[in-house]
């Protein structure tokens, strides 16, 4: 449904984002993944046409955004919640979108009801909570029922409830047979919404992957006073042992009740062994590892 | 194209601004109105012609001088609150063809400032008519409706051409501070500087900028500078004209060739 296809941008001799090429299917939550300035939101601005990007170019159904017949009805985006004229109101707001992309005034009161923002729609949008906002954007996005929905870290200020609101929400869209791109900085939600995932560090693809292939694999942490010698005797093909600290090793390829049977015969004591559930975000790290464009001196 | 006209309508009429800004049209017509009004009133009784007379609607139309900066205020705002606040992505998302964008809010400032300026113009026509028509003013005041009516409707057709002249202006500097500083250097700063400096030239150059222009489409009787508008109304609407589709065009080219 969208197609990136070398898509570059540039600002000077620096590239934000750099000859990415990749599709985004229907049905299927597509995570966007990167640290900050890797370029997805550029990326997302020139799907929609608003930056233009310096080479390459991104397809809609085959088309730019800006030959769309009715852009609202094929790409619902949220961008950036608070980008909404404070003094508005929230339906003024959307009221104004809808008759921008002819939709039926109807509808403005359905989105709203969707996102749950009863009385919070006649305020001025200048006082809304960030939380209210993207509720707002994404009744927003909602409002062309499109086929493609866009959505730049739209769990940002959500309390529980609506974080929940918006894992169940992007999952049904693409149940529902839509193209859901969402970008994120949050692993653990990710990886309970998206199907796919894209991951970019500065500009450039790291992965284009099914979240299935992009999760390491699970890990076993064993806590020991005697951690050198159970490396020694873990250390086969297929299994991989690291140290970490003085006592505790992580190890992979090798099962729970192997770990525990070889500790045991060889008369090794252990002081913990757990399972490690395959995370997102230490898979994320270790794919972006050298590619943090503004990472903190030290905090890895 | 309706349909981005129809979301720029709605745009408008749901901020306070814009009804602010309307409310200082009328203010300042009116109070600009009375005291140019009262100043010729005045001179007329002091010069004793005989016959002298004050038409209302002239000092209300030398008020307009000041008075268009409601205006420019309001189709200003209409363009740079959506990129102070960033919604101008949404409005592209909506309508993604530039021109159309810009179109649109040319063609909801049009008749918004026509309506505003006749409005307020008549509103101060009225108030200037009541307190000249007073012993005070020697009931100087004249109303002769035919060229009242003429008047107005100039007044408006300046107000709304002033209006798409800020919005193409509005679109191409896009900040608020950088557009009323272009709007004013444009129909005030720069027009009072080249008529200072003495030259023939300057002055004659000073005279087809927007404000100068506007005031001779609409037979203002005096202007800033003191002398007459040396060339016909007509002229004076061409070269607003002009101005306002120099800036649409500027806007234009801006619209499309910068991201958002």
């Amino acid at each position: 449904m969208i197609r990136l296809d070398h898509l570059t941008k540039r600002y000077g001799d620096r590239a934000a984002v750099d000859d990415l090429t990749l599709e985004l299917k229907p049905g299927a939550v597509t995570g966007f993944l990167g640290p900050n300035g890797a370029g997805k939101s550029t990326t997302m601005r020139m799907i929609l046409g608003l930056d233009r990007p310096s080479s390459g170019r991104a397809l809609i159904g085959g088309r730019p955004y800006h030959e769309l017949e009715h852009p609202l009805r094929t790409v619902g985006a949220l961008l950036d919640a608070r980008a909404v004229h404070p003094g508005r109101s929230g339906r003024a707001h959307l009221l104004a979108m809808a008759r921008g992309g002819g939709i039926p005034r109807a509808r403005v009161a359905r989105v709203l009801e969707m996102a749950g923002l009863g009385e919070a729609a006649g305020k001025r949008a200048g006082t809304l909570s960030l939380g209210m906002s993207q509720r707002l954007g994404i009744a927003g996005a909602l409002l062309g029922d499109p086929e493609v929905l866009m959505f730049d870290e739209p769990v940002n200020g959500l309390d529980p409830d609506g974080v929940r609101w918006v894992r169940r929400l992007m999952r049904s869209l693409a149940a529902e047979g839509r193209t859901v791109f969402v970008s994120s900085h949050l692993m653990s939600e990710m990886q309970l919404t998206a199907d796919h995932l894209v991951v970019i560090g500065k500009g450039r693809l790291i992965a284009d992957a099914p979240l299935a292939q992009v999760l390491a694999t699970p890990s076993v942490l064993v806590r020991t006073p005697h951690a050198g010698d159970l490396a020694d005797l873990l250390t086969s093909p297929g299994v991989s042992v690291t140290r970490r600290g003085e006592n505790e090793l992580v190890v992979t390829g090798a099962t729970l009740e192997r770990i525990g049977d070889l500790a045991h015969d060889a008369g090794v004591r252990l002081h913990e062994l757990s399972p490690r559930e395959a995370s997102l975000e230490q898979a994320y790290q270790e794919l972006t590892a050298g590619s943090v464009e503004y990472g903190a001196e030290g905090a890895r | 194209m309706r349909n981005a006209m129809a979301a720029e309508w709605v745009k408008l009429w749901s901020v306070r601004s814009t009804w602010l800004c309307l409310a200082g049209a009328v203010i300042v017509t009116v109070l600009g109105g009375l005291t140019l009004g009262g100043a010729q009133a005045t001179e007329a009784l002091r010069e004793g012609v005989a016959g002298a007379r004050v038409v209302v609607t002239d000092p209300v139309i030398s008020a307009t001088a000041f008075a268009q900066y409601a205006v420019i205020t309001l189709a200003m705002l209409l363009v740079t609150s959506e990129y102070a606040s960033g919604s101008i992505r949404g409005t592209l998302q909506v309508v993604p063809i530039r021109g159309r964008v810009l179109a649109a809010k040319a063609l909801v400032v049009a008749p918004v400032m026509f309506a505003a300026g006749v409005l307020s113009g008549g509103v101060a026509a009225l108030v200037t008519h009541l307190v000249l028509s007073s012993d005070t003013f020697g009931g100087l005041a004249a109303f002769p409706p035919g060229e009242a009516v003429a008047d107005l409707l100039r007044l408006g057709v300046f107000c709304a051409l002033t209006g798409v002249l800020t919005v193409g202006v509005s679109v191409a500097v896009r900040g608020s501070a950088g557009a009323l500083t272009a709007m004013f250097l444009l129909t005030m700063g720069l027009p009072l500087m080249l008529a200072m400096t003495g030259s023939q030239v300057a002055l004659d150059v000073s005279m087809r900028l927007p404000t100068f222009a506007g005031l001779a489409f609409m037979e203002s009787t005096e202007n800033m500078t003191g002398g007459p508008i040396p060339y016909p109304a007509l002229e004076g609407l061409a070269w607003l004209t002009g101005w306002t589709a120099l800036a649409l065009v500027a806007g234009q080219v801006v619209l499309r060739r910068r991201d958002a």
